[in-house]
């Protein structure tokens, strides 16, 4: 701003290029991005969900329906609408699924405060009546909730596969979603029960074929390793083999880096060969006779080793991914060598069946039922890159799920029932409360009906009425209503528990209590200051070496003194 | 792209840099994302079947292919567009996972996408068809087991097999030839398949080939043609039962891997040294010779000296031979690799019946034929062709017969091919459709118009009136209940294809079928776009 003439001369506190904003409508303003961000989101709810399509800058395509990857891939800048983003990954990380419902709530959460903040109300007030709410929504999950604990092994798979299932049903996958569910359940339920380690599970993806030609495997598997000549004369198949795990190179090669030989005697050259020689035969011969029919290493297994194991019939790969040399020890009971010597026979593993096996375009060495197995592996088809990936994610989602079942064994009805009986609920309550609460709790409760609503919308139901038969049902004085939910198949309602529509508590319990953090969050700001950029990434001629420098100055003035 | 605006009309910047990126949403989406994958599948519908046409394509540095294989085709257009590269994808995982029907799946995902397009406008939802199509697939693929015949074999008999295969060749550059071809890949595959265990490893039979003459030459080498010349050009040309050597070890005196130096003061030193070179190469040259050995192969290269002994000592040799090769060879000739020359003993030497040096008419260029090995574990395939772009097809053509020879050693069921499995299942499907109540009536129906793609494709690409030769076909199907009526497209005279020896297997339809279906989902169920507005 121009000073005037004769004015007192501005006070300049921040500096210059600062862009500050403030008071209600800065709030607004918030709120807004926020809902536009939300609205993308949207239409990727529930089983009649759409899918969105991300191309980046750098030319990757993502084709999916998961809130949270949708998110990160959006790449937000503002800083209200960022909060969203950490909401969605941290329910992402933290239950695994719900993670678009998560979003939708914190912006119908925002978008019931808005008129109220614009007609004066103080934000602080609504945050109050939102903590409230929330708690009590909360304690309604847990009373509405059904325990499976404590019931039959039988019946609690059962329960496991309708969860599964419903966490499947709104992605590409869902034609299947029966086959994958049982897929998911039998991994998990290999897993070791106390931990559940979720890298103990592989995810292997091939290319080409159909869904139901993805399998899982109750041991390892991995795509064969680059290998070199004479590994074809090696046998392909055992039964009952013994496997040795190795970390080192079995390859001839110098033994220290940095190492010089001089020899003052040509005739003593060929002692120094034979002496290399020897180092890596007497590797080979100590993996020979440990008794292993397997030989697997994280790092090389050159042409001289490969040649030496086929001439023994042994079989070996060497570059196995670090990850899958680790769970062939769990899964086999071997133990991994980073030398050669004192091998003995307690550091071998077995398993069932080894072969390698034709996966579509690939070879895989397949190493099946594993003793010990508390791991297993998913080999993923699919016709395409983006179909496979996309597949991955869901199935990763209803792992999640089952593996959170299995910890807190509570379910509740999926479909926007749940949502539909706390907004009953909060409703009820609210008409008790005298004072400006009871206006916040009932938009509160108004806003837990977007799921219902954004599901039917999804399915191109007419939602108004859809709404208004839940609202019937769950109104009902003795309570027989209050597992209605969306029926996405009729238009109609239905009895989701019934329908086996099932969600775990935790689920919903999570993005409740994050959902209302994050609106709450957002109400409670009422200025913003953006720092402008230090300098103009296009202002300085050398911009590698500029940015460098940059970023280090600054850090340097953040730093304490 | 603006997600919103304030109050003021200011957009929100909310995404970086969302000033240049687009984004187009809803049914908007869903149409763009057909019409550009219809656009793909409309440039292969002409190459199907065995009447169908090849595409010239010319990749940016100026090389010339020639191919009527779905796969080849849409790799080499490096397509831009996402939607269409999905496509592209499609027809690869086909081809990785059947290797044949690349063209086959792209048109039914077209047709898919097209009848898609019309229940859209009735204002079905995306997602509904997606869900007709996916019951309609199950209706067909289960249909197509119901129709299917097991074809027994056995090594002895193998004329079910060459059938299968000469209908894939069918509609190849390779056509006039296709028994030919279709005995040589069924005798590969079955050399080198473990029958048992129902496992064939494709990488154990090598295509090669070689410009010039004419395509009847090509024939089946029973051992490996490797693409060099022996070492010293008057070592003998021809070889009869011939020991063999494999070293990867290379004929020069060893080297430790360890930095190392050789101090020489004096010249007796000099003169040792040299002696003791020499003398390893004398050592190297009798040590072949003591273990029997009448033809080295070797990993690397020779010294010019080493080269010279082993001429003198009559021990033909050819160098620089790649690691598959070698290993190929070692398979065939059930020798073993060796990798220093104090371990060659007798048994590890392999054994061939003749080994010769061949060369082609009137240019310099040179291969060695090493056949009748004992192991037939490891085959070669040995094309000729008139020019090199004729030659890279019949490669591609002869891949697609193998899969198909592997497949049915895999799984032996087959269908009839021409159409009619497509007929018979879209017959089934709009039976089954009646049944249904809700929309997903409409998106089974659709499927079904949409399996009759293929015979239409068929019969327009053969010349003959399309809409009449297919409706035929279809009322004699129903009429009959002959699931085995198909297009006539060689104009036998007959349609069944039982007689015509029209086939293809189970398990490549059925892929097809469910690789389409999968891909058309998964497009209908895109609704919203974001990218960059422009390339660059």
């Amino acid at each position: 701003m121009m000073p005037m003439m004769g004015m007192q001369p501005q006070i300049i506190l921040l500096k210059e290029g600062t862009d500050t904003s403030q008071g209600t409508p800065q709030l607004v303003s918030n709120i807004n991005a926020c809902m536009a961000l939300a609205d993308t989101v949207r239409t990727t709810l529930g089983p009649r969900g759409m899918d969105k399509l991300i191309h980046d800058d750098k030319g990757r395509v993502t084709i999916s329906n998961d809130g949270a990857t949708i998110m990160k891939l959006l790449d937000v800048v503002h800083p209200a609408a960022k909060t969203l983003v950490d909401v969605s990954l941290s329910q992402d990380a933290e239950v695994g699924d719900g993670t678009t419902t998560v979003v939708i709530l914190s912006g119908e959460f925002l978008r019931e405060a808005k008129p109220f903040v614009e007609e004066g109300v103080h934000p602080r007030s609504i945050i109050k009546s939102y903590r409230q709410a929330c708690n009590l929504a909360v304690s309604k999950v847990k009373e509405l909730s059904v325990s499976l604990e404590g019931k039959g092994d039988d019946e609690k798979r059962e329960l496991l596969l309708k969860c599964a299932a419903t966490s499947l049903n709104s992605k590409l996958v869902s034609g299947e979603r029966e086959f994958f569910a049982k897929m998911c359940v039998d991994a998990v339920s290999c897993l070791d029960a106390s931990t559940l380690d979720l890298k103990m599970i592989g995810m292997k993806k091939v290319i080409g074929g159909g869904l139901r030609d993805s399998f899982l495997v109750d041991g390892v598997a991995f795509k064969k390793t680059f290998s070199y000549a004479g590994f074809e004369q090696q046998p392909k198949s055992f039964n009952n083999p013994k496997i040795l795990l190795l970390n080192i190179e079995l390859e001839l090669k110098s033994e220290k880096e940095n190492a010089e030989i001089r020899l003052d005697d040509p005739a003593q050259y060929q002692s120094i060969v034979d002496a290399e020689w020897n180092i890596i035969y007497d590797k080979l011969a100590k993996c020979a006779d440990s008794g292993a029919q397997i030989v697997l290493s994280r790092l090389a297994i050159g042409d001289l080793g490969t040649q030496y194991f086929a001439d023994r019939g042994i079989f070996c790969a060497g570059r196995v991914p670090e990850d899958d040399l680790q769970r062939m020890a769990k899964a086999t009971g071997a133990r991994m060598q980073t030398t050669v010597n004192n091998l003995d026979k307690a550091v071998l593993g077995t398993c069932e069946r080894f072969e390698e096996r034709q996966v579509g375009g690939e070879r895989y060495n397949l190493f099946t039922g594993c003793t010990k197995a508390r791991t297993a592996t998913i080999v993923l088809r699919g016709g395409s890159e983006q179909f496979i990936d996309e597949a991955e994610r869901s199935l990763h989602d209803a792992i999640m799920i089952v593996r959170r079942a299995l910890k807190h064994a509570h379910v509740v009805a999926g479909g926007g029932a749940i949502d539909m009986e706390l907004s009953r609920a909060l409703r009820d309550h609210a008409r008790s409360i005298p004072g400006k609460a009871q206006l916040f709790i009932n938009a509160y409760a108004k806003a837990l009906e977007a799921i219902p609503r954004q599901l039917c919308d999804n399915a191109g139901f007419d939602a108004t009425d859809v709404l208004n038969k839940l609202r019937q049902k769950h109104a009902l004085a003795d309570g027989s209503g209050k597992y209605y939910g969306v029926d996405v198949n009729s238009g109609g309602v239905v009895n989701t528990f019934d329908a086996f529509v099932w969600e775990p508590a935790l689920v919903k319990l999570n993005a409740i209590q994050s959902a209302t953090e994050a609106a709450c969050l957002i109400l409670s700001v009422d200025e913003t200051v953006k720092n402008p950029r230090s300098e103009a990434p296009d202002a300085s001629p050398m911009g590698g070496r500029g940015g460098g420098m940059r970023g280090r100055g600054r850090g340097r003035g953040m730093m304490r003194r | 792209m603006s997600l919103a605006f304030d109050d003021y009309g200011r957009p929100f910047i909310i995404l970086r840099e969302q000033g240049s990126k687009s984004r187009v949403r809803g049914t908007e989406a869903v149409k763009a994302n057909i019409l550009a994958a219809k656009t793909v599948a409309r440039t292969l519908r002409s190459s199907l079947g065995p009447k169908g046409m090849d595409k010239m394509l010319q990749s940016p540095d100026g090389d010339v292919t020639i191919t009527n294989d779905g796969a080849t085709i849409l790799e080499q257009m490096e397509v831009q567009h996402q939607i269409g590269k999905l496509l592209v994808e499609l027809s690869k995982s086909q081809d990785h996972e059947i290797g044949d029907g690349t063209t086959g799946v792209v048109v039914l995902a077209g047709s898919l996408l097209e009848q898609a397009e019309s229940l859209l406008d009735m204002g079905i939802h995306p997602l509904r068809i997606a869900e007709g199509y996916e019951m309609a697939c199950k209706v067909a693929t289960a249909h197509l087991d119901s129709i299917a015949t097991k074809w027994d074999f056995s090594p002895e008999e193998v004329e079910p097999l060459v059938q299968t295969c000469m209908t894939t060749l069918s509609s190849k550059v390779v056509g006039r030839l296709k028994r030919q071809m279709a005995e040589i890949c069924v005798k590969a595959v079955l050399a080198v398949a473990d029958l048992p265990r129902r496992d064939v490893n494709l990488d154990l039979i090598k295509v090669e080939g070689k410009v010039g003459g004419a395509m009847e030459d090509t024939r089946l080498v029973e051992g490996i043609v490797i693409d060099k010349d022996f070492s010293h050009p008057q070592m003998p040309k021809e070889l009869k039962d011939v020991k063999i050597a494999i070293l990867t070890c290379p004929f020069e005196a060893p080297k430790p891997k360890t930095k190392h130096k050789v101090d020489i003061d004096t010249v007796e030193k000099f003169e040792s040294l040299r002696h003791a070179e020499q003398q390893y190469f004398i050592d190297m040259v009798q040590k072949c010779k003591d273990a029997g050995a009448g033809l080295i192969i070797c990993q690397w290269g020779f010294e010019d000296e080493a080269n010279h002994l082993l001429m003198h000592h009559n021990l033909p040799a050819i160098r620089w031979v790649g690691g598959v090769e070698i290993e190929l060879l070692a398979m065939a000739t059930g020798a073993r690799i060796v990798p220093r020359f104090e371990e060659l003993s007798p048994d590890k030497l392999g054994f061939a019946k003749c080994v010769r040096e061949v060369g082609y008419g009137t240019t310099k260029e040179r291969s060695i034929i090493i056949e009748g090995c004992p192991n037939l574990s490891a085959v070669t395939i040995w094309v000729r062709g008139g020019n090199r772009m004729v030659l890279d097809e019949v490669r591609r053509s002869l891949h697609d017969a193998l899969c198909v020879a592997r497949n049915l050693v895999r799984d032996n069921s087959i269908v009839y091919g021409g159409g009619s499995a497509e007929i018979a299942c879209s017959l089934a499907v709009e039976a089954a459709a009646d049944k249904v109540v809700g929309v997903e009536q409409y998106a089974m129906r659709a499927f079904a118009d949409a399996l009759e793609a293929v015979p239409l494709a068929l019969a327009e690409n053969s010349g003959l009136p399309s809409i009449e030769s297919l409706t035929a076909v279809k009322a004699r199907q129903l009429a009959e209940s002959n699931p085995h009526l198909g297009i006539d497209c060689n104009d036998v005279g007959t349609n069944d294809m039982r007689e015509q020896n029209v086939f293809e297997t189970l398990i490549g339809k059925r892929q097809q079928m469910f690789l389409a279906t999968q891909v058309c989902k998964m497009i209908l169920k895109i609704d919203d776009i974001i990218q960059p507005s422009q390339y660059d």
